[in-house]
């Protein structure tokens, strides 16, 4: 294994904005992309006399993180106020968690690429309200308030990352654990899921160096390069023997590396101290009995599971176990069949997978739905594998029945009996029209008893035609060759 | 609730309020042209409203209830709908409320009229209400003198007779001081009992909102129509009710050694003492061991507590905007230098020192645990005395100009009346006396948490004996 | 309190002094930071800080969308405006 001169570590602190009905602080409407300035209150403004009143839902969230997180919940959470100005920032101070958070010392099971988990550790999770936009155009900047006093839940790790690719795969990872919990979209080109790094490397061995903070990290590949790109260039630094400067540093994608962000806020001094106008939080034991049950199976544990349980490949489980809603509609799909015995579960289950991560997710792509969206469910999926198991349709048929479900929203069933689409599996029926076609074709019929075997396809294609695509295609390659190989 | 006082005399706090009862219901209807006449006397020599006008959100008040048709002043750092809120600060010049405290809306629903928004010290911070950006206030005992601060305006109204009641903030003193240099009334409740919401904060864990009236009874009703849990602030709770029905028979007495206060000041404190006695409370001496260390913790706190909540006036989003600043940091930096004045920059400066990193174990911290034992010194005294009777101030009300009492001193002066903001505790000033140079000294009562019956008992019994003499030139409303 | 200090101070809150202003802001700050002092003497051992002055805690509001619209009051008092936006010299 090479040595490598340096040992990296990385840091990272993740922002995600919760969803709730209305902001943390005040009771103005949570949502993105409204016309500018309307989702807001004095309160959300920084009006003279205006008081924060604190959102239970986004405290449940907070907490459903903090354990999926495995924290410790400090015993009592105390909210502080954050001091420094900004134009965004209604009030000046953000009011935040400095001391006590809800939950520290926690971690997170990181998959790596070799199928192992390592435990990155979690410094803290906190509660905080997200500050306005600002848009730049030319000698203006426009400030946009319905943003401000949104709940946004930080997440801080310890420094236990070690390359740009990991840092990618715990953005990921965690993305689609906080997805799952149902707390927020985490949607990074939107905003909900913002991800700044801290950066060091020293000599094998001695410890944490010389860190950077890098922003403006807007997707997780961003991530990978952004930090790649960091640790090189921190790496040339020490070997010219300089020392690395403790700053900011933005990603430009555009040119590919980042560079320091000199402003004058750089070295803030935040003079927190305990909010006044907000009583700490003790989480009682059966508040916190409510928020356990609460919480999903993570994707983690799920992935696992349903590898296990219904026999799935790697790939395959990665590819169900993506989503929780893909997730839910597979396992309910399968939970259908467990009540019909004529086939194994894992058969229908490795069926039911191959078209979900196939047909359907083509459809899904087409249309910019997701799976919850649409108007299929597991029971018309179901639906579908079964009327091709029973060959009643055949398997590129039932790829049709599909689409035409998610178009027409109907019932595949009522769509193969409305449009005739059942298929002929009448072996006499069948075996007359193979007749047609042998004794019509008798230089394809030579060839094939010549060894030719790919012309059975030439065959197979006029029986198609001349049942409109309907005989069974099993029925009739067995026949066309009952006939010919006899 | 009917009861007698210890030497058998009656207690009247029936529940019908002489504001209710009478006159002041009329002044805006069928007495309203002479009404406003002298109003407008008055305002030409004290000035005690930045702005006026009884019609203006007269819908806003619903016609019938307990206080209809009772006009009243509200500090201006109040929102008040339909009214701006300067806080008496050139930052916040022709801001208007979007929306109505709390507070003032409860009596809005009840009845009351807001007839206009009452002159203060910039921000709440001053004792003399000459730190108002806008105008001076002055005494209506002499008008050469200061209302007090930093409610001087509602005082001033209140005593001039100008309206019953007016709200006032009270953060260390800026409501009870003012009315003790005014003569009439000063509430300060239990912290949480009356919302904050729409309360322009000072200092977060000190201020509350209070009542200046000419009457207890008015105070009380006023009190009882705003208290309440808020769902606005969550510092706010419901009142529990008095734990003994408002009982007091052991009050104790603070005693002030001589010179700390000024002599008409020190008459007056013995005369209250006297009157009580001869009204059958018991008194017993005590001493306050952390008085020496209340004012200095007051200040680091509420400092370090104002420095925070005045940093959202930048300029930016309502208020004063500088024409200077090329960028929002300079723009920021230019609005609030000139838009704030010294008094406030320097409240600012050391709040904002106070907190910094290196030195808040230092300030703020040990402020915060002093203040610890400052309240368990309290409670304390309350195992064995019902009331906690002091003095408002050291002086009745000083001159307009530091000649008198420069503005260190005035800040040194708030010792007795800090304590109930450290504390959190209910504390009454109670007009005592008018001395030999015509100027009225108050009394203070501090009870403890959710006693303010207790506060309103011993005043009202006090107001029936010895009834307080009234401002020269003064109508009296309630009688028409 | 030393002068630059005080700007260090001032630059914190966002207070542009000139020098006359800090000159005799320096001297009354000092003056309270020194009446400040006698607070060492206390001796706090044992004693919590008093971060709350009730000893309220857990309290929230169920999550519901409550505000009435007074945006366009609120946009009315802004210094200026375009629109729907507030505006202010460019950051950068």
């Amino acid at each position: 294994m090479k040595q490598t001169k340096y040992q990296t570590f990385i840091g990272l602190e993740v922002h995600i904005h919760l969803i709730t009905e209305s902001k943390v602080f005040c009771g103005c409407r949570n949502v993105f992309g409204s016309e500018p300035n309307t989702n807001v209150c004095p309160v959300c403004m920084g009006y003279p006399g205006v008081l924060p009143s604190l959102n239970e839902e986004a405290v449940k969230k907070a907490y459903q993180v903090a354990m999926a997180l495995n924290c410790h919940l400090n015993e009592k959470a105390v909210f502080e106020r954050k001091n420094y100005f900004y134009p965004d920032m209604p009030k000046n101070y953000q009011i935040s968690q400095f001391e006590y958070p809800f939950g520290i010392n926690g971690y997170f099971d990181l998959e790596l690429t070799d199928g192992s988990t390592r435990k990155i550790r979690i410094h803290d999770v906190h509660l905080e309200e997200d500050a306005g936009k600002m848009i730049h155009e030319g000698s203006h900047s426009k400030l946009d308030y319905n943003r401000a006093g949104t709940p946004l839940l930080e997440i801080v790790t310890e420094p236990d990352l070690v390359s740009g690719e990991e840092a990618e795969a715990f953005v990921q990872q965690f993305r689609q654990m906080v997805r799952y919990l149902g707390v927020t979209d985490g949607n990074m080109e939107e905003g909900s899921l913002r991800c700044d790094a801290n950066v060091s490397i020293n000599e094998q061995g001695k410890g944490l160096g010389t860190k950077t903070e890098c922003k403006n990290l807007n997707s997780s590949r961003f991530i990978k390069k952004a930090l790649e790109y960091e640790i090189k260039r921190q790496a040339k630094v020490l070997n010219s023997g300089e020392k690395i400067i403790q700053e900011t540093r933005l990603w430009d994608e555009s040119v590919a590396r980042t560079s320091s962000m000199r402003t004058k806020e750089s070295s803030n001094d935040y003079r927190y101290f305990p909010e006044p106008d907000l009583p700490p939080y003790r989480p009682k034991a059966d508040f916190l009995e409510m928020v356990k049950s609460s919480i999903v199976e993570l994707p983690g544990i799920r992935k696992k599971r349903i590898k296990e349980e219904y026999g799935l490949n790697d790939q395959q489980a990665v590819f169900i176990t993506g989503e929780k809603e893909m997730a839910d509609f597979f396992e309910n799909t399968v939970l259908l069949n467990s009540k019909d015995s004529s086939s194994t579960s894992k058969e229908f289950a490795a069926t039911a997978a191959s078209w979900l991560s196939g047909n359907v997710q083509k459809i899904l792509n087409d249309s910019c739905l997701g799976i919850s969206e649409s108007c299929l469910s597991p029971e018309r999926l179901f639906a579908v594998l079964k009327l091709i198991e029973n060959n009643t349709i055949s398997a590129g048929t039932g790829k049709k029945v599909l689409a035409m479900v998610f178009e027409k929203n109907e019932e595949p069933g009522d769509l193969v009996d409305k449009l005739g689409l059942a298929q002929v599996s009448d072996t006499g029926e069948i075996e007359k029209i193979v007749s047609e076609i042998v004794d019509a074709n008798p230089k394809v019929v030579d060839a094939i008893r010549e060894g030719a075997d790919k012309q059975i396809g030439f065959l197979m294609g006029q029986v198609m035609k001349a049942t409109s695509g309907k005989a069974n295609p099993g029925l009739a390659q067995k026949l066309i060759r009952k006939k010919i190989l006899k | 609730m009917q009861g007698k006082d210890m030497a058998g005399n009656g207690i009247n706090s029936s529940d019908s309020s002489s504001v209710t009862n009478g006159g002041w219901s009329k002044v805006l209807s069928e007495n309203k042209a002479s009404y406003l006449e002298y109003v407008d006397g008055w305002e030409k020599k004290i000035g005690s409203f930045l702005e006026y006008d009884i019609e203006r959100i007269r819908s806003a008040s619903c016609r019938e209830g307990a206080l209809a048709g009772i006009p009243f002043g509200v500090k201006d750092n109040f929102a008040v709908e339909g009214f701006n809120i300067t806080c008496g600060s050139k930052i916040l010049e022709g801001v208007a409320s979007p929306y109505t405290a709390t507070s003032v809306a409860k009596l809005q629903k009840a009845g009351a009229v807001v007839v206009g928004k009452t002159n203060l010290d910039a921000f709440g911070m001053g004792s003399s209400t000459d730190n108002s950006a806008f105008k001076v206030t002055n005494n209506p005992w002499d008008l050469t003198r200061v209302a007090g601060g930093s409610s001087g305006g509602s005082a001033a109204a209140v005593a001039a007779g100008l309206v019953p009641f007016a709200l006032g903030s009270d953060t260390g003193g800026s409501v009870r001081q003012p009315a003790s240099f005014c003569g009439v009334y000063g509430l300060k409740p239990t912290y949480g009992v009356v919302s904050r919401y729409g309360l322009t904060a000072y200092a977060s864990s000190l201020d509350v909102v209070g009542v200046l009236s000419r009457t207890v009874d008015t105070a009380r009703t006023v009190f009882n129509t705003m208290k309440g849990r808020d769902i606005l602030d969550n510092t706010s709770v419901s009142h529990p009710g008095s734990a003994n029905n408002g009982d007091v028979k052991k009050i104790a007495v603070l005693k002030v050694s001589d010179g700390i206060l000024s002599k008409e000041v020190e008459l007056s404190y013995a005369k209250s003492k006297n009157r009580l006695l001869s009204l059958g409370f018991e008194l017993i001496d005590i001493e306050l061991t952390s008085l020496e260390y209340v004012v200095p913790v007051y200040y680091t706190i509420a400092t370090a507590e104002a420095s925070a909540n005045l940093a959202r006036f930048n300029g930016l989003r309502y208020g004063y905007q500088s024409p200077e600043g090329k960028d929002p940091g300079e723009l920021m930096q230019a609005s609030r230098d000139e838009g704030f004045c010294d008094e406030v920059k320097l409240r600012i400066l050391l709040g904002t020192y106070v907190l910094r990193s290196g030195f808040q174990d230092q300030y703020y911290l040990k402020a915060q645990k002093i203040r610890t034992a400052i309240r368990n010194e309290f409670n304390t005294i309350f195992e064995s005395a019902d009331l906690v009777m002091m003095p408002v101030f050291p002086t009745p009300a000083f001159k307009h100009g530091s000649a008198e009492l420069d503005t260190f001193q005035q800040k040194v002066a708030d010792l007795y009346t800090c304590t109930a903001n450290l504390t959190g505790l209910p504390a009454l000033a109670v007009p005592s006396s008018v001395e030999e140079n015509g100027l009225p000294v108050g009394v203070q009562f501090t009870a403890p948490a959710f006693e303010e019956d207790r506060l309103f008992n011993v005043a009202g019994v006090l107001e029936a004996g010895f009834p307080s003499p009234t401002v020269p030139g003064i109508k009296d409303w309630s009688k028409f | 309190m030393k002068l630059d200090e005080l700007y260090v101070t001032a630059k914190l809150a966002k207070l542009d002094l000139n020098e006359g202003e800090a000159e005799k802001l320096a001297v009354e700050v000092s003056r309270m930071l020194e009446y400040f002092s006698v607070m060492e003497k206390v001796d706090v051992e044992g004693l919590e800080a008093t971060v709350q002055t009730l000893s309220r805690e857990n309290v929230c509001r169920p999550d519901v969308v409550t505000s009435r619209d007074v945006s366009a009051k609120m946009l009315d008092n802004a210094p200026k405006r375009d629109d729907r936006f507030i505006i202010i010299p460019n950051v950068l």
